[in-house]
């Protein structure tokens, strides 16, 4: 009597060859192996300290840019890989460590200065594209170039330019307060230079360490002096302290103040009594004649944050956007086809232009002249849009500086 | 020259009271229970974000909870975590209290987010008083008022109460203390709960000067450590003469040599150092030597 056994029979000979063919496909495939890891961008931005305000939006930005895409890009699963930035020497660490360990095609990043310069070196050693998020120094688009690093936010030389007429309308007399690392020093010889071609005088000058608590003797120095307007270049949470000590002091209102590059999360720690000034920014939640494309990113970031947009926010958007577009584009993690794709992008919102010039690989974009309501309402909502810089946008190629004038040689 | 030094000598020093504070409750702590509080720093973060909900909530007069509920915060950290460290190595101590002070921020961080907030100066004490050059915020009398107050009650409290008696007898010779039949676990549990009422006292008092934010005790704890060194680890009156040296430092600094300020403490406590390398009153303790 022959035993039968119900269903499938498999000979257990043939059964073992399948699942040793099975396990031993990815080496015999490994494309396909590959395409089931994900794509890695590096995010290098600073998680702790007085920076990390703003770094938060920044990456709150880079994240929400990669959801839109569904978190594909090249047609694959990607994911961001988010490393500290705790001074140059640790950030260059997380760098090559991104690159190394987590094998990411590209960062994004440099939430200060003196990390960014220190990373753009970096991103050239290891030839690894950089695209450069936040900080503002000349130097990184300028005679640090590098044909990997990319950079968004105006030099802080440009911004200064733009706000130069803001000050003059208050007179020739100039007082600054900058921070003493690169971001406050590049402010200081900027200002310095567009004071004297406009025949002005420097009643005095501080350069301030970072992190300082106590502005009261600046403040008085400041205050005997009695310059038409104080030029500011302080970072993040110094410039909040300043303002709120500044008013603390009875100085508001008295004496004008001005400066570049403020970010909302740095005017939303002064608070209402406090908050003055007129400023340089990039981008403003609440600005009208924001085109279709960043309202509707202004309106999923409130939808999923439950606030509103901070200006970092939306720089971090722009550029993770412009690194996503240019991997779909050359679909390839091949650095120079990266680069290049990069160099080659461009993005089209409304009348606004986006891309990143050539010969140094930075970002050309108008900038607003904002200065703070006189009395504010909403807890979020601090700034007047005085204006568009430069007014035309056919000017900006030459706001920004020829090629000679930046000195960038990428060689 | 006195004359137009004056106005910063006076700020210097009303901004040096809030380090005095965070230092003589890093002093109490050290001196008591023989733990550097790497952690003392985030208890003044949490001062300062509880004062800013209570007054969100229930106004200006709540914000006095805010030091108690610091308090409270550190007696919970000191049962579960702080006395497990009284036999061990001191390198064991800073290792944990700087994961405490990094849980503390990443908790604050959480709780409010990572974004700056303002609390305003509460209106009865707003604006400036000018006499002559002398300018100064009504705001910044009160802290000056407010941290000699503290000051005072603190050192009545360690000198003349028979808690205090205990709590000094406690640091010199804790097995002494315990066979009186006192219990001194419990009264160090009350000693680290009183540190961190005292740095959230500072966060109080700093909250209307500072912006919020989870990393705003970096600004001050640095200083305190300083003071600590200079005035003598464990010294109550040390901390409070070096909080006053500091604030001459600093003030002279800014006027002369504002490039430097945020380094010239440190100048100032290396050569205090190699004057009287035990601080200013600092006393040779057996515990430690």
């Amino acid at each position: 009597m022959t035993a039968t056994t119900p269903g499938l029979v498999l000979p257990r000979r043939k059964l073992l060859m399948g699942a040793s063919s099975l396990a031993a496909a990815p080496l015999a495939m490994p494309h396909i192996a590959r395409a089931a890891d994900p794509l890695r961008i590096g995010v290098l931005l600073a998680k702790t300290g007085n920076i990390a305000s703003q770094t938060e939006y920044l990456a709150n930005g880079t994240y929400l840019a990669l959801e839109e895409r569904k978190n594909t890009i090249m047609g694959q699963p990607a994911e961001l890989v988010w490393l500290d930035e705790p001074s140059p020497q640790a950030a260059t660490q997380n760098m090559q460590k991104l690159v190394e360990e987590n094998k990411v095609c590209a960062i994004l990043g440099g939430s200060l200065s003196s990390n960014a310069l220190a990373e753009e070196a970096k991103a050239a050693e290891l030839k690894i594209p950089f695209i450069c998020d936040n900080a503002a120094a000349t130097e990184i688009t300028g005679k640090n170039c590098n044909r990997y690093t990319f950079r968004l936010n105006t030099p802080v030389v440009v911004q200064s330019r733009m706000l130069a007429p803001y000050a003059l309308s208050y007179g020739k007399r100039w007082y600054h307060i900058t921070a003493s690392f690169a971001f406050g020093q590049d402010i200081l010889r900027s200002s310095r230079e567009l004071l004297k071609a406009a025949g002005g005088t420097e009643v005095g000058s501080d350069e301030v360490p970072l992190n300082t608590a106590d502005f009261s003797s600046f403040i008085l120095k400041i205050r005997a002096a009695k310059p038409d307007v104080v030029v500011g270049g302080l970072s993040a949470g110094d410039l909040s302290t300043f303002l709120k000590q500044w008013n603390e002091l009875g100085m508001k209102g008295k004496i004008p103040f001005v400066e570049i590059a403020i970010g909302d999360t740095d005017i939303w720690a002064v608070g209402p009594e406090a908050a003055n000034g007129t400023f340089t920014k990039m981008w403003y939640y609440n600005n009208p004649n924001n085109p279709a494309e960043e309202k509707a990113f202004a309106a999923a970031y409130m939808k999923k944050h439950g606030k509103p947009a901070a200006d970092k926010a939306w720089m971090g958007w722009i550029t993770a956007k412009s690194l996503f577009d240019t991997l779909d584009t050359v679909k390839s993690t091949d650095a120079m086809k990266i680069v290049e794709g990069l160099e080659a992008w461009k993005f089209q919102a409304g009348s606004t232009s986006y891309s990143y010039r050539r010969f140094d690989h930075q970002m050309l974009v108008r900038n607003l002249a904002v200065s703070v309501k006189e009395k504010i309402t909403d807890k979020w909502d601090y700034f007047d849009v005085k204006a568009t810089l430069p007014e035309n946008a056919a000017d900006l190629p030459k706001v920004f500086g020829s090629e000679e004038e930046v000195g960038c040689k990428m060689g | 020259m006195l004359y137009d030094l004056l106005p910063h000598l006076v700020n210097g020093l009303v901004q040096s009271g809030l380090f005095v504070l965070l230092a003589v409750g890093l002093s109490i702590i050290f001196g008591l229970l023989g733990i550097v509080n790497f952690a003392h720093g985030a208890f003044f973060t949490a001062g300062a974000y509880l004062t800013l909900t209570l007054h969100q909530y229930y106004g200006w007069p709540a914000i006095v909870l805010a030091p108690i509920g610091v308090g409270v915060i550190g007696m919970i950290s000191e049962r579960l975590l702080i006395q497990r460290l009284y036999d061990k190595e001191p390198l064991v101590s800073l290792i944990v209290t700087f994961a405490l002070a990094l849980l503390i921020e990443a908790s604050v961080r959480q709780i409010w987010g990572g974004v700056g907030q303002s609390l305003p100066t509460p209106p009865a004490f707003t604006g400036i008083i000018e006499w002559g050059d002398v300018i100064i915020s009504r705001y910044r009398l009160v802290v000056a008022a407010a941290t000699i107050a503290i000051l005072l009650s603190l050192w009545l409290f360690l000198e003349h109460t028979p808690f205090g008696r205990i709590l000094r007898a406690g640091s010199r010779d804790p097995e002494m203390v315990g066979l009186l039949g006192i219990n001194l676990p419990k009264v160090l549990t009350w000693v680290f709960g009183l540190g961190c009422a005292i740095s959230g006292m500072a966060g109080l008092l700093a909250a209307p000067l500072w912006p919020i934010i989870p990393s705003m005790a970096t600004n001050a704890i640095m200083p305190a450590f300083v003071i600590v060194a200079i005035g003598g680890l464990g010294s109550f009156a040390g901390a409070v003469i070096a909080g006053l040296l500091i604030g001459v430092v600093n003030a002279l600094a800014a006027y002369f040599w504002p490039e430097a300020s945020g380094a010239m403490i440190y100048v100032f406590m290396a050569l205090m150092l190699l004057l009287r390398p035990r601080g200013l009153l600092g006393e040779r303790w057996e515990r430690f030597e």
